[in-house]
Order: C-alpha cells, then structure tokens, then sequence
C-alpha cells in the first residue's frame, strides 16, 4: 500500500506571455500549476496529447521522458534551464515547447473545469486532443475540430527572428478555448449572425487575455516603476499610477506594445486587435447594430473584449480604492497591488466561463450571454455588495451597446422558471444524468415550456455541476441543454404564428432549417431554477437571421463555410470580406 | 477617321489569353493605315493532349505576325499571370514567341500600375515610418513587394507538396487537392524575366489604373478607351472609407495585409534554407527520420491533409490578389463597347462599378470577353446584371456576344464548385448571349475564332 499522498496538482514551467516579454533581458518564465498525473513522453496525458510533427519538414521531434513520482513530488524538467542567468535556451530546444503547449492547454481546460464545477468535454468525440507546435511553418494557429486538434505554426517574423505561435501563452489558451467552447455549446459555429460569428473569437480573446493578466509576474512586468516625483523604493507604488486610464495605458496597451514586438501576424494582428479592443470608443446600441464596420463578425467580437477588459480595470480599480484605507495619496505596496490585479482578473475569468452554463444553446447575442453571466454570478456570489461586479458589468458592456436581454428584472439577470411543472413522472436521481430521463421531462411539459412540438428535439447533454464561490459557498446544479431543429420550404415559414419572413428574393421551395433551444439549470432539488431558452418559433429572431443569412450569401452555395477556423484566420489577417452573392 | 469594322481573333492557347483586335478603316487609306492592332495578352499554362505548347505558341505568334502585316499598335498585358504573360518570353536565338512579338514593334505597352518599375525604387523603405501617414507614402511600393513576396511563398508552396506527398507516406495525399496548389502555385510564381523585360522594351509603356487618360486619337483613330481597373491604392481606400468611421483604416489593413506577406515569404525563405542546408529547426534536437511510432501515424496523416488544405487556402487567395491587379479596358467604337477585363474579380472591379456614369457605359456592352476563363468569380453579378443587351432570342437584334479562352479540366473541380469554366456561368452565357469559345477552335484543331462587328 503506498504511504505517500499523490499530489493532485504539479507546478510546470512555461513562458509567461511570450518570449519577446524580459525582465533585466531574460524571458519572462512561471510556474504553473496543472492536474497532477504521470505524464508518458510526447508530453501525453488523460486529455493532451502533444504530437511533434512538422509537415512543412516532414520531421517529427522526439518528445521528453517525464520521471514518476519521486518523493511525494513531480519534478519539472525545464526548471533548472529557466532559471539560468540566460535562459533563452528554452527557445531551441522543441521538448520545452511541448511541455510550454501541455502545460497552457491544461491550465486552461482546468480553469474551465474549476469554474464550472466538472468535467468539461472537447468539441469531438475523444478524450484527448492532439497538439502539434510546429505544425507547419506559417503565421497561422487554430482549432480543427475534425483533425481534433490545435495546431502551431512558427514564421520568421518582422525582426527576422523565428517565431514561434506555441509559445504565446494568449495564443495557446485563445485556441484552446475554442476547442473547449466548441465542446459547451457546438451550435455557437453554425451561421446566425454577426454576434454568434463574432462571439467564439471575442470569448477565446477574453479567457486567453484574463488568463495572462491573472499571472502576476506579468502583471507586475507590466505596471510603471513609479513617475512621482520623490523617488519611491521599489516596492512602493505611486496612487497616480493606478488610475484607470493610467493602467489602461501601462497594463492593457503595454501589453499590446509587448506581444507587438514579435508576434505579428499570427491572425491578422494580436496587438492590433487588443490596441482596437482597449482604445474603442464607447457606442450605444443603434450604432452597434447600424454600423457597417460592427457587421463583421471580428470587429463585433471586440466588444465583448473591450466591455470585459474595461470591467477588469474598474474592478481592480474598486480594490485599489479599498486599500487606501483613508490615505488617497500615500503610495501603496506593489506585491499587493499585483495580486490585486492578478486576482480581480482571475474572478472575472470565473464569472466569463460561468455564463456558458447558462446561455441559450443556439443563436447566441451578447446581450443574453450578458444576462447569463450576471445571473450565474448571482447564483455563486448572492452578495455583490464588497466591490459591484455585477453593476461594474452592466455599465461597462452599457458602453458598447450591451443591454441584458432580459427586461423584467431589475438585475438584468434571467427571469426564475415559474412554470406550472408535472414532475411526477421523472425520477430525480436519474436527472442529474440521463438525457432520456430529462428528454422525457421536457417533452411531457412541452407545453409549459414552450417547445415546438414539431420540430426535431435532442438533450445534448445532462452535467451536474458543483460550484464554489469565493467565500467557499458551494453550489449544486445540473445543467441541461436540449436543442429543436426544423428544416422546412421557405414558404412555409408563413404558418409560423407569427409568420417567420422570408427574405423577399429567396425562392419559396429554397430549403431552410431553423434552431431553437434552451438550458436547464435544475437546482439541488431536481426543480428547475432557470429555463433560458430560444423558442424556435420566435419569429423577432428568425426573420432576421434568415435575413442576414441570404444576405451574407449562406443559401447560394453550401461551399460557403468550409475552411474553418483556419480560413476565419486567414481571412483575418487580410481583411477579406466575404463576396459570395457575386459569384456563380 | 472612323473604323468600319472590327475583326476579334481569341486564339487557341489552351489554358490561357490572347486576343488580337484588328480595326479596320476605310481601304481608300493608304496601306498600312488601313488596320490597326491590339494584342490583349499572350499567355499559356496548359495545352490539350496532343498540343505540344512551345510549338503552338509559335503558331500563334505567327499566325499575328501575318495577320497585322509585320506592325502590331498596342500590346495589353492584363496582369502577371503565366496564362497572360507567358508567350512575351525570348530566348538568345531570338527564335520565341515573345521575340516574334518584339518585332512588331507595338507603339505603346499598356501594364497595371502595379507593374510600375518605378515602384522597386521606393523613396521611403517599407515599415520604417509608422502611422498612417507614413504608409500612405510608400505604400504602392509595399503592395509591389506584397506581389513579389506572394511570388516567392508560390514557389515554396509547390516545394512544400513535394513533402506532402512524399513516397516514405503509405497513404498519399488526396490527389485533386495536390493537383490544385501545383496548378495554382506554378500560375503565380515569379513571372518569367525575359517576358517582363521584353514588355519593358517593346513600346512607349503605360502603367495605368482607373480613369488613367490613354490618349489613341493617332493610334487608334475613332476609338475611345476607359482603363475601369485596377483602382490606384487612393480609389481602394475611398470604397474602405464609406464602411467604415476610422478614415485611416485602409492604409493600416493595407500595411498588416502587406507584413502578412512579408512574412509569409520569409517564411518560406526559410524553409528553403532548411531545405537546402538540410538543418532542420531545431539543429540540436532528436527526431524520427522515416519511422514513426505507431501511436502518432494517424495525427500526422490528419496534419499532412490538413496543411495541404491551407497551403491550397494560400495559393487561391494570392491568386485573386493577382487577378485583381489586371487592366480593364473598355473600347468604345462606332457605338458599340468591348469590355476586356482580363482576369478582374470584385475586388478590382468594385471602384468602377460604383461610379454611376461607369454604370451608364457598361449598360450597352455589347462584346464581353469572359473574365479569368470563366471562373465563378470573375464575371460579378452586378456586373453581369447591368448588361442590357442579353437576350435568350438568338436571333435578336444587338444580341450580346461573349468571347471566352478557357480549356475543361485544368483547373478546380466541379465537387467543390469551382471548376473552370463554371457551369453555372456557361449556361448563363450561352442561354442569353452569342457563345464563342477557343474549345471550338481546340476541338476543330484550328488555331482561333474569329467574330466580326461592323459599324455604321
């Protein structure tokens, strides 16, 4: 019988943002802590799978061995090399590049683990992805959802220096994200609107750019050294510093000017894009809707990127305010600033993932992942009243447009399921885990629920979810996510009551489907706390999907949306519009 | 002096472009003024089987040696294409097409702007200066390097299918998809020197761009030409300012779409480097030479399709930057109008289409040479929409004509709708407008079509 605890976690060396970011001229490294496991060489574990291959060469790199468990502990062993007077070593040596991706993707899935309180599945069938950082030689990295897969391209970038996208901590997590919210919500990649299109981008923007300011070496990289005029010991701060427009410059576009460095062209521009995110005029909701530039899906994703960039300034803001403690001008102590920062972006992260639970499972808007947010919130944190999150929020998506979509509370939190429910048939136990068992649950209160009851219904998935706040206050929940689909001719969109338009030039036997769909949140009894859910046959949200389907050329050619995220990429990076209707 | 009639010869080029214009006066002029010239490209990337292409393309160049009596006016070059260029190449014995072409001595050249020699030499060197100010300055020199570096990652994307396909693989890449990035990638290399040069050195040259004046009152007597394309990177920027609030934007895109190249071809140079040196990445490092463990063959079988497929994304979207830089011209003779807009997408063809007295002009074309040998983007539909003279009467007065170089099966494939010429597109064509195709000449096994306006 083993007599030494296995550790549940293991601390890894990676780059903390990427190699172009030093202090006194050496890369940047930490530590990170990852689920513990004995790691077999490529690194391969129980969900990444690091595979080395580079067709661009046709070479495939030998990974490293990981030793067991020695003395109660995992050794890491790239500490040594990063902790070199130079360390830039790691740089040509691909095993710790392999180690820098496994240890990011893993973070990631476990922060998305953490936050919604279990086990968090991929975009495909398969427990584990496969990771290639060096894929090819190109400026490009993303997610396949068929080749299961992330994969990491280098280039040489503009300084002639070789680059390498595996090594970017916000471009790992960014496209690790998408894999992990393909794998939450699979219908938030088919064709709806300019929101659904942009979110899966402004989303993996804001995990992988919360993820990096949640790091406090680089948080503390980032702040100013002090511009007060009495010069202060190193260890103190200047209060002047810490205005929000003071750290939006140091800590938001200081990172932009650090990642612009070297890791231009990687999709389009990272810096460019955070630079446009950061510096983005505030907007109300008619211009959002109306503008052309806000019709491309990109450019609408950086909404969602600058609202929670700016929350995460404000909130850090509210706790530097509370350390003054009555001294507005005396300077404040760094390390605690730092973590205060590191920390703020941390919960925000949490309250980011958080939302996916309860987000309506088909055609998606900004507004309802701004209602699901602020009501998973709720839920965890019933009291808000130490540093506003939540009312921080509201304001700061107010700025880009961003109203809750839901209108009849207060809160702008989901409205509680008040429906006249039969429960007796389903058998609780059974709930928290069978589709069959909740499938049956909604079809006998089809009614109530609002289902259309003839359209084409599955329960995607049953999760139950155990979720900690951060006064320890636990939370049971099952979530549920069912979706209808119909396909019909366009001129029975009419019988819908009421009547679905059709876009006036679309042929009246053209084939169309349309989505609806809902999530359950259950409460620890079985009872259902929140139905947030698309009616299928909503037709204030259908005709003008169609509408903007048939206008972006979807119906004339089904070769419309096949490069995936790497064409999305490609077409970033030049700006390429789409001119489908053009075409024959 | 009026023209009476115009004679259109599309020669038989296989998978490419030449056209010859000959005007013709009244015969009371005296001899060699009673025709004039114009040679609209000449160029070949593929033949049908049985057609040896360095000999076919002697014929031709002959055959417009004769037919212009030993004095050819103006030469078009459309854009830099192989299918457009290639003929204009020489060799030392002077025996090629191109130096057949070369002593016809046209009196004018007529390139994109892009092609501007002036542009190697730029004042400012590109990405020093920052700010869209200084973009602005040297930015038609940045899109000339944009175009050489998209000639160099073409190169290296034809070396990369080599690996891909290499024979240590048991299961080879798809072919069709190989196929595709070697057509296209061996389309968009760098254009043959002897060719540029000898278009250099022909004629007086002309880099022209939208509404460039081309004065042909002594050339071309009684013709009107309007340059519609390519729009200057001014024009482009004007269409990017009505979309957007940040006037600005375009010359930023302009300058990140310009580093993506850039990269890209240093990329690609270092590929080449590795290839060469046979050094790999990671000098140091272990790797597997030609086994692999078994755990990892399906992932790199997955990696191999999967690259080939951006590498096939790349190509295509250098190949319509190509495309896009091509000359439109539009003649306007004794009343009627001939569109020849080489290979022009939407992207070139966006300018011109939303300038409102463009749009009254194009209303009565009455000859349209097919754009870039009938894909399914380069005739656009707003374009398409405007000309009033399609008719499904074949007999009808006016009925438009449309003259079309293509070759079946060279290029894409009809699975993924991009096979050339379109379907859809031919049918279009042939339903509403007088058809004429080089096939017929292919499948005849002569060396053009021939269609003929007269004038009142």
């Amino acid at each position: 019988m083993s007599t030494v605890a296995r550790p549940r976690t293991r601390r890894l060396t990676i780059i903390a943002q990427d190699p172009s970011v030093r202090v006194d001229g050496r890369i940047l490294t930490t530590e990170v802590e990852v689920p513990a496991e004995e790691i077999a060489p490529g690194p391969r574990g129980y969900r990444v799978k690091v595979i080395d291959y580079d067709t661009s060469s046709g070479v495939l790199y030998q990974p490293a061995a990981y030793p067991p468990l020695q003395n109660g502990a995992y050794l890491d062993p790239f500490k040594e090399d990063a902790a070199l007077q130079d360390n830039s070593g790691l740089l040509e040596d691909p095993r710790f590049h392999q180690q820098n991706v496994y240890a990011i993707v893993m973070k990631t899935l476990a922060r998305f683990e953490f936050a919604l309180g279990r086990r968090v599945s991929w975009g495909f069938r398969g427990h584990q992805i496969h990771v290639a950082p060096h894929a090819f030689a190109d400026a490009n990295a993303f997610y396949s959802k068929r080749d299961q897969a992330l994969v990491f391209g280098y280039f040489r970038g503009l300084s002639n220096e070789l680059v390498f996208s595996c090594l970017s901590h916000d471009v790992v997590a960014h496209e690790t994200t998408h894999a992990i919210l393909d794998g939450l919500r699979n219908r938030f990649t088919d064709p709806s609107s300019p929101e659904q299109a942009g979110f899966h981008e402004g989303f993996a923007d804001v995990v992988a750019l919360l993820s990096v300011f949640s790091l406090p070496a680089i948080v503390s990289t980032l702040l100013p050294q002090g511009t007060r005029k009495t010069k202060l010991p190193p260890f103190l701060i200047d209060p002047d510093d810490l205005e929000v427009k003071a750290l939006r410059e140091s800590v938001l576009l200081g990172l932009a000017d650090q990642m612009g460095a070297e890791m231009l062209g990687v999709r389009g521009d990272r810096a460019d894009a955070l630079r446009r995110s950061v510096t983005l005029a505030t907007l109300t909701k008619r211009q959002v809707q109306t503008l052309p530039e806000f019709q491309e899906p990109h450019r609408r994703g950086e909404l969602l990127v600058a609202a929670m960039l700016n929350a995460f300034l404000q909130v850090w803001r509210a706790r530097i305010e509370a350390m003054k403690r009555g001294r507005p001008d005396a300077p404040l102590d760094r390390d605690l600033v730092v973590e205060q920062g590191a920390d703020a972006a941390d919960r925000l992260l949490t309250m980011a993932i958080r939302a996916l639970d309860y987000t309506p499972p088909t055609d998606l808007q900004f507004s309802d992942y701004l209602s699901a947010l602020l009501t998973a919130d709720k839920e965890v944190v019933p009291d808000d009243n130490k540093y506003h999150y939540r009312d921080i929020m509201r304001r700061s998506f107010a700025n880009y447009g961003i109203e809750p979509a839901s209108i009849n509370s207060s809160d702008g939190t989901w409205e509680p399921c008040n429906a006249d429910l039969t429960y007796e048939r389903s058998h609780f136990e059974s709930m928290l885990r069978e589709p069959d068992e909740v499938f049956r649950f909604i079809w006998e209160n089809r009614g109530e629920l609002q289902l259309h009851e003839q359209a084409y219904t599955k329960v995607i998935s049953v999760r139950p979810c155990l979720r900690t706040g951060p006064d320890g206050f636990v939370l049971h929940e099952t979530v549920a996510e069912y979706i209808q689909m119909i396909t019909l001719q366009a001129q029975e969109l009419q019988y819908f009551d009421p009547p679905v338009g059709k876009p006036s030039a679309m042929s009246p036997d053209q084939e169309v489907t349309i989505y609806g769909g809902g999530a359950l949140i259950f409460d620890e009894f079985g009872r259902l706390k929140y139905h947030v859910f698309n009616r299928l046959s909503n037709a204030t949200r259908q005709t003008p999907r169609l509408k903007y389907l048939w206008r972006c050329g979807y119906f004339d050619t089904a070769a419309a949306s096949d490069g995936g995220f790497s064409q999305l990429h490609l077409d970033r990076a030049l700006n390429k519009r789409s001119h489908i209707r053009e075409t024959f | 002096m009026e023209p009476r009639k115009l004679v259109i010869r599309a020669y038989q080029v296989g998978f490419g472009d030449c056209f010859l214009l000959s005007f013709g006066y009244s015969k009371s002029e005296k001899r060699g003024q009673r025709e004039r010239h114009v040679l609209v490209d000449f160029g070949s990337t593929g033949m049908p089987e049985g057609i040896k292409p360095s000999e076919q393309m002697l014929k031709v160049a002959n055959d417009i040696a004769e037919r212009c009596d030993g004095k050819l006016d103006i030469v078009v070059a459309t854009h830099r294409h192989k299918d457009h260029i290639s003929g204009f190449t020489t060799n030392d014995d002077e025996t090629a097409s191109g130096n057949i072409i070369a002593r016809l001595k046209p009196h004018m050249v007529i390139q994109p702007w892009t092609e501007d020699p002036a542009l190697k030499d730029p004042k400012l060197p590109p990405l020093k200066r920052r700010g869209a100010q200084g973009m602005q300055a040297s930015a038609p020199a940045q899109f000339f390097s944009s175009l050489h570096a998209m000639n160099l990652l073409a190169e290296s994307a034809q070396r990369e299918v080599q690996h891909l396909t290499s024979a240590k693989f048991r299961q080879p890449l798809a072919a069709d998809v190989a196929e595709q990035i070697d057509f296209l990638a061996n389309d968009n290399t760098l254009p043959n020197r002897s060719a540029v040069a000898n278009l250099a050195g022909m004629g007086e040259n002309h880099y022209v761009h939208f509404g460039y004046p081309l004065k042909l009152s002594q050339l071309l007597p009684g013709v009107k030409v309007h340059v519609l394309g390519p729009p200057t990177l001014e024009q482009h920027a004007e269409i990017q300012r009505q979309r957007s609030r940040d006037a600005n934007e375009f010359w930023m895109l302009r300058a990140a779409a310009q580093r993506f190249w850039g990269i890209q071809s240093a990329t690609a140079a270092q590929e080449q480097e590795q290839e060469q040196s046979q050094t790999i990445l990671f000098p140091g490092a272990d790797v597997y030479q030609d086994f692999f463990p078994s755990h990892d063959r399906w992932f790199i079988r997955q990696l191999r399709t999967l690259r080939a497929e951006q590498l096939l994304g790349l190509v295509r979207v250098l190949d319509d930057e190509m495309n896009n830089t091509s000359v439109i011209l539009l003649f306007e003779v004794g009343g009627k109008k001939l569109l020849f807009p080489g290979d022009a997408q939407i992207e070139n063809w966006e300018y011109a289409l939303g300038q409102p007295e463009v749009a009254k002009l194009l209303s009565d074309v009455s000859l349209y040479k097919v754009g870039h040998h009938g894909s399914r983007n380069a005739t656009p539909k707003t374009l398409w929409n405007m000309f009033s003279h399609k008719n499904p009467e074949m007999k009808a007065r006016n009925r438009l004509r449309t003259v079309i170089s293509t070759m079946k099966g060279k290029h894409g494939h009809r699975q993924s709708q991009t096979e050339v010429p379109r379907t859809t597109l031919v049918k279009e064509l042939s339903n509403l407008s007088d058809y004429i195709t080089t096939e017929t000449a292919a499948k005849n096994a002569e060396l053009y079509v021939e269609t003929e306006l007269r004038f009142s």
